[in-house]
């Protein structure tokens, strides 16, 4: 069989599937026979609350260096406290009928960092109002985890769908443990009292109608594995994936809607960080991702964050539809130092939104 | 002309303390125990010196082997006189020629490539010179990264000219040059081939490494269209192909088939394109293993799925069956002296086999309370190969510095 049959013929079988996704989920048991099907929405809008985790490259890849390096447990790194930021988006599905319902993914990092940002989009007030009652926790990365209290002082109880390869701590974290001994690492004084909803391989989470959630149990660095990935299925328009930091792979995200999901081959687009040039370094794998990608046909590819504005300028030259952002970014108190992140809105930064529908 | 000298491994003749398999056995609980002790002291994450960041650690196990080889196969020991070697208890021999294989590596590595090219010649040698002049995404982290991914790159074309003048060449280039002069005629020799190569296969994947790509100074990755990634892990994966089953053939088969020609410059055209087809066969085998077990891997795939990763660990899984053909051969071969050529290299081979494969099993699965490290196998920040090569190293100190002490001694 050639490699590009393989991917791009695929009338896998169930078996076929659960092997070739890698490190991904196989079907869910109610629906091993066939393709999952978990309806359709009209739009989803997604509004980048927070995409920047950090402000300085050098000063965390420093921070990280003196405890280790990148296999080093992230409870134990000694972080700069005024260099940390963090993750959320705030993700608003509207179903067919037309009824909107606002999820919130991640927490971020520093707490004072995600009330700011929080406030500015009135996270805050919709967490009270339960306006907001769901939150996915991509992974239990620093930047995406360590600021839960940011969530939690607004709604103890929240539900939460949480990755069930996470850390012991980050568990202890849930239920208001203090590690802010070690400087940039978390305290939680409000535990979690709501549904926790601890994802598994082999299960899809559905979470409305056209909206799952699948569990991908991939390595990543600082001792984390696992991420939880979205999948919205958009009326007429095809699949999108909603992630934090993709540290599955995002092709292997696609294929995995490709394989598992029915008429998994329309792919529309993505939205989330993609784990390509983090750093802004650069590796020839990283090239490779622009020629895959290309074979996919997306329409709309949101990325941002650990993306690595590199690999999203190359990719645009490239035509991958890349979307813009805007200026919004420089109205926040705090600006990143990456050079281009100061002078150009290559990719989705804080306060833009994007509608898939 | 002087008639050359034989070197001092033909010449030495060691003999086990106990039995074959005691010896044996404790040599090898001696060698992994002490493994497990530099991990902890030199690499561990949680450890003191913290090297495995994984690739320093790497560029680092990579580079003493090299040296080891090159002290031993073609330098023979020197500077060390032969009376010393005849005469010294194999502690103090082994301490004293391990001191030097390191004072080799912190002067040819850290010396002339790092410190001296690295600042004065090609930047990427250097993590320093990187943060320095390469600004954009050169953080201490990917700096220190990328220059260890540089210095093993480097080690890659050397290691192969290496064994093939090892095994191919021996001293013929040089007939009646005695040591150390007929060695450092070879380590010239394998200096004068390795840089082209690695100017070849691997300087195009450093070029790469930059935005934008430095084209004016590296040619794109040129194997891309065959190799379907841009990742130069490709070279990597099938050159120490053929330098592992050049190991396999040494250790587990007497040097057969090598030692059927002789006569030059056949024999180095036979282990040349012996080696080549070998080693390219096995690179493949390794290969369809991996696209049994997990599919075919796909371009821009990750981790597993990713046609550099795959490249890449086939040295690991070389590497695996590597260790105990080397243990085989250094601590219990006299167990099989008995047998026909054909038999034993039969038997040992499926016996690296077979250990090799309980051994990568038991890794994955005791490594991560062992050594610290992350679970999984295509973990991105991970790569058994640099604790398999510290295993290595020490079964060569061990063997041919210690004299096999404590389970082995020299026969005076």
């Amino acid at each position: 069989m050639k490699r590009r049959d393989f991917l791009k013929g695929i009338a896998a079988t169930s078996t076929g599937i659960a092997i070739s996704s890698g490190m991904g989920p196989m079907l869910s048991s109610a629906h091993a026979a066939g393709k999952e099907d978990f309806g359709e929405v009209k739009s989803v809008k997604v509004h980048c609350i927070s995409e920047t985790s950090w402000f300085d490259n050098a000063t965390l890849g420093n921070d990280i260096k003196e405890a280790g390096g990148i296999n080093t447990n992230q409870y134990d790194v000694a972080y700069t406290k005024d260099n940390l930021g963090g993750y959320a988006a705030l993700i608003e599905i509207e179903a067919l009928d037309g009824k909107k319902t606002k999820y919130l993914l991640d927490s971020g990092w520093n707490t004072e960092w995600m009330d700011y940002v929080f406030a500015k989009d009135g996270v805050d007030k919709m967490l009270k109002s339960k306006e907001i009652n769901t939150i996915f926790i991509s992974h239990d990365h620093i930047d995406h985890y360590f600021g839960i209290e940011s969530t939690l002082k607004h709604q103890p109880d929240i539900t939460m769908y949480f990755p069930g390869t996470s850390m012991k701590k980050s568990f202890e974290l849930l239920k208001g443990a203090d590690f802010s001994k070690t400087p940039g690492c978390p305290k939680n004084s409000v535990p979690h009292t709501g549904k926790l909803i601890v994802t598994e391989t082999n299960k899809l989470y559905k979470v409305q109608d056209g909206l799952a959630l699948v569990f991908f149990d991939a390595p990543a660095t600082l001792q984390c594995r696992g991420e939880n990935v979205l999948y919205a299925k958009i009326k007429d328009k095809g699949y999108i994936t909603i992630t934090g930091c993709c540290h599955p792979g995002i092709l292997t995200l696609i294929n995995h809607a490709k394989r598992n999901f029915k008429d998994g081959d329309k792919n529309y687009g993505l939205y989330g960080g993609l784990h390509i040039s983090v750093f802004e370094n650069w590796d020839p794998k990283f090239d490779d991702l622009i020629t895959g990608m290309k074979t996919y046909n997306l329409s709309k590819i949101a990325c941002h964050h650990c993306t690595g504005w590199i690999w999203a300028e190359k990719a645009l030259a490239a035509g991958l539809p890349i979307v813009k952002g805007t200026d919004n970014y420089k109205s926040y108190s705090k600006v990143g130092t990456l050079a281009k992140a100061n002078t150009s809105k290559l990719y989705i930064g804080n306060g833009d939104s994007v509608l898939f529908g | 002309m002087q008639p050359v000298a034989a070197n001092w491994l033909s010449e030495r003749n060691l003999v086990s303390r106990w039995s074959v398999v005691v010896s044996g056995l404790v040599n090898a609980v001696v060698v992994l125990a002490l493994a497990v002790t530099i991990w902890w002291l030199l690499f561990a994450v949680e450890g003191v010196f913290k090297l495995y960041t994984p690739l320093l650690g790497f560029a680092i196990m990579i580079w003493t082997l090299l040296i080891l080889l090159w002290q031993t196969e073609l330098l023979d020991f020197w500077p060390v006189k032969r009376n010393f070697l005849q005469r010294s208890h194999g502690i103090t021999k082994g301490l004293t020629l391990t001191a030097i294989c390191l004072l080799g590596l912190v002067v040819l590595v850290f010396g002339v490539v790092y410190s001296l090219i690295g600042r004065y010649g090609i930047t990427y040698f250097n993590w320093n010179s990187l943060a320095a002049f390469g600004q954009l995404g050169q953080d201490p982290t990917t700096s220190r990264e990328t220059a260890s991914w540089a210095l093993i790159a480097l080690s890659v074309p050397f290691f192969w000219m290496t064994v093939t003048t090892m095994v191919g060449l021996r001293d013929d280039l040089w007939p009646g040059l005695n040591s150390p002069r007929s060695g450092f005629a070879n380590l010239l020799w394998i200096t004068v081939v390795s840089i082209p190569l690695f100017c070849i296969f691997f300087h195009p994947h450093l070029g790469s490494m930059f935005y934008p790509a430095q084209v004016y100074t590296a040619v794109p990755p040129w194997w891309k269209a065959i190799a379907q990634t841009n990742s130069a892990e490709f070279n990597m994966g099938w050159i120490f192909c053929i330098v592992v089953v050049t190991f396999y053939t040494i250790h587990l088969w007497s040097g057969r088939p090598w030692s059927l020609v002789d006569k030059q410059p056949w024999r180095f055209l036979f282990v040349l394109a012996g080696s080549f087809i070998l080693g390219v066969a096995m690179f493949k085998l390794e290969l369809g293993v991996m696209d049994y077990f997990w599919d075919e891997a796909y371009v821009g795939g990750q981790n597993e799925a990713n046609f550099g990763w795959r490249y890449g660990h086939t040295t690991t899984m070389a590497t695996f069956i590597l260790v105990p053909a080397i243990m085989l051969n250094y601590l219990f071969s006299k167990a099989f002296e008995r047998m026909g050529r054909v038999a034993r290299g039969s038997l040992l081979s499926l016996i690296s086999v077979g250990i090799g494969l309980l051994f990568a099993w038991a890794y994955y699965q005791a490594a991560p309370l062992l050594l610290g490290v992350n679970r999984g196998v295509s973990h991105p920040s991970e790569n058994p190969t640099v604790f398999l090569l510290l295993v290595i190293n020490l079964l060569v100190i061990q063997y041919n510095f210690f004299d096999g002490w404590p389970g082995y001694r020299l026969k005076k």
